[in-house]
């Protein structure tokens, strides 16, 4: 069950897995040691477990509907109340003596710190992005330097998430080639797992500032080859002729579905099927929300340095670096070019100077 | 008894929700909270766990009860507060935005009954032990507690049908709205485990929905 349950997480990410919420006990937690808190998507759950052997932390699953922490504190299924929930029912109080809690910081989207504080009396530490750089952190006394706060997608990251993502249509592609088109099923693998390999290890080097432009490159390719390969073996017996079609076909929805990867994360298809109307599939939202109408241009970030009080929230959450802090410790609006409306900033900016009002049209 | 299930998409639409949920449920829904309120003697002081739009709170108030609820839904206290707005109950009937984690800002030995339907399903274990814990301190020695909701059925036969009913009609309730709910494993378990003294249980539709009827032991086992 455990098995399947890991696979359905790996493969099957756009799906929730869930786990158990309530507190664990990671080695042997004492009164003084941290308290942690994390979603409840079973793979998470069983990755950081994992990372964590060896150290003694008290480990806070909080509700987030079986959803990882990013995709649910953005879609708000993991919240301020998520949190406050589990810190009080779990009677987690009396077993410490301090009242740290260290929260995930790609959870900010979703959990407003203050809202926490005001509602449990603890006080919040963001640690850091990567679950491995947890042991270090909590050794540095929760410190996280610059690249402990950034996603940057490395190479296994990328093809981890992308596999989540992305398996679920790859398996109802091949049910459907196995159904009504049998003689094409096997061009269709073949050329899906191998454009997937190229495509997503490749996708920061490839020319193109979005997924679908980068996609369009490669296709250009692979015309080039499938023109050379025909003039080489006669249109008939080339034998690569269908697995470059099925690739051509198969990378612009790569392409399209993760956007660049290499470091910002939005699917172009969103604004995409926005601009077609769809509004909604289910419970996915592609318009009308805050995140949608920044990503979709109808809102922008703004921000009013007046109101800045220093707390530094912004530049502690902020996963792209979009914000930093300036001698006079007040936020500035670094890197812009660099959002991906994740939203952390404006949920934490207690103050009201950071916002997203709609762009007059 | 299933169409509970559909709760969470009809909770979209709050001002519609009790008159869908009733339609849905072909009124059981409705027949659930008025077996809830006949449990209530005329004239108490309740507290109602997730109290939606208040619809069980205004059969409580027409048994010339005092209602106190709470609700974690922002929409459904709106919800609510407008019934109270229009029926004119401000004096009988009050509602705040909370989950059951703020149980413990309330008082102790306050409250002649705690009541809740389709509320236990959607906590954790976590949460219903919390709920449970404080539910019984904050009632009055011999104070009752009436929870309807959602169960696993006792025999291996009807939880694999109550499964395979239920299975779809989960999916389709996830797939518009995130959420679903859980059957409680046991209830009666979990109310007794919190020391009350279980006065009466009863189980209905396919054994997938119980009423359980108890109340806080005088001998003040209570955690305080």
């Amino acid at each position: 069950m455990s098995f399947l349950k890991t696979f359905w997480g790996l493969l099957f990410r756009l799906f929730p897995c869930p786990t158990k919420t309530g507190l664990r006990r990671i080695g042997s937690p004492g009164p003084e040691s941290p308290v942690l808190v994390t979603c409840n998507f079973d793979l998470t759950v069983k990755r950081l477990t994992k990372i964590l052997r060896g150290l003694n932390i008290w480990l806070l699953v909080a509700d987030s509907k079986g959803i990882n922490v990013w995709c649910a504190a953005g879609g708000e299924e993991l919240n301020s109340h998520s949190v406050v929930s589990i810190v009080k029912t779990s009677e987690i109080a009396a077993k410490v003596n301090h009242r740290t809690l260290i929260l995930p910081p790609l959870g900010a989207s979703g959990i407003n710190a203050a809202d926490v504080k005001s509602q449990t009396g603890w006080k919040i530490k963001w640690g850091p992005v990567r679950a491995k750089d947890i042991p270090r952190f909590i050794e540095d006394n929760f410190k996280s330097d610059v690249n402990m706060k950034r996603v940057t997608y490395d190479l296994k990251e990328r093809l981890d998430t992308a596999l989540g993502s992305l398996f679920p249509f790859y398996l109802v592609g091949g049910i459907g080639f196995l159904l009504f088109a049998r003689h094409l099923l096997m061009g269709y693998l073949v050329s899906g797992a191998i454009a997937f390999v190229v495509y997503f290890s490749l996708c920061p080097w490839i020319p193109g500032k979005n997924g679908f432009r980068k996609a369009i490159f490669l296709d250009v390719i692979l015309v080039g080859i499938l023109i050379t390969t025909e003039s080489f073996f006669g249109r008939e017996d080339n034998v690569f002729r269908v697995y470059l079609i099925f690739a051509m076909i198969i990378i612009p929805l790569y392409g399209l579905e993760l956007g660049g990867m290499a470091s910002t994360m939005p699917s172009d298809l969103d604004p995409f099927l926005a601009r077609l109307g769809i509004g909604r599939i289910g419970n996915v939202a592609f318009a009308g929300t805050i995140r949608t109408e920044l990503l979709n241009g109808q809102r922008e970030l703004s921000y009013k340095r007046e109101l800045c009080k220093g707390c530094k929230s912004c530049a502690e959450i902020c996963p792209q670096g979009v914000w930093n802090m300036d001698d006079s410790k007040r936020a500035v609006l670094d890197h812009r070019e660099a959002c991906t409306a994740c939203r952390a900033c404006l949920v934490q900016c207690e103050e009201g100077a950071i916002q997203a009002p709609k762009v007059k049209a | 008894m299933f169409s509970y299930v559909f709760m969470k998409i009809l909770e979209m639409r709050p001002r519609s929700y009790d008159r869908r949920m009733d339609k849905v449920s072909k009124g059981r829904v409705r027949a659930v909270k008025e077996a809830v309120a006949r449990e209530i003697p005329e004239g108490s002081l309740v507290l109602e766990i997730g109290c939606g739009t208040g619809e069980l709170a205004t059969m409580l108030v027409e048994r010339h009860c005092i209602v106190e609820g709470f609700d974690l839904s922002p929409s459904m206290v709106e919800s609510a507060k407008e019934r109270i707005e229009m029926d004119n109950l401000k004096d009988r009937f009050r509602v705040v935005e909370m989950g059951v984690d703020g149980m413990d800002g309330l008082p102790k030995n306050h409250f002649d009954a705690v009541v809740s339907t389709l509320v236990f399903s959607e906590l954790s274990d976590d949460e219903r032990r919390f709920a449970l814990k404080h539910a019984a301190r904050v009632l009055k020695s011999g104070g009752l507690i009436v929870i309807a909701d959602e169960v696993v059925p006792k025999t291996a036969v009807r939880r694999v049908i109550h499964s395979i009913i239920r299975l779809p009609l989960v999916a389709v309730t996830y797939f518009a709205t995130k959420h679903s709910t859980r059957p409680i494993a046991d209830l009666t378990g979990a109310i007794r485990g919190a020391g009350f003294r279980i006065e009466k249980e009863e189980r209905s539709h396919g054994d997938s929905f119980a009423m359980v009827v108890a109340t806080k032991k005088e001998d003040g086992t209570m955690v305080a």
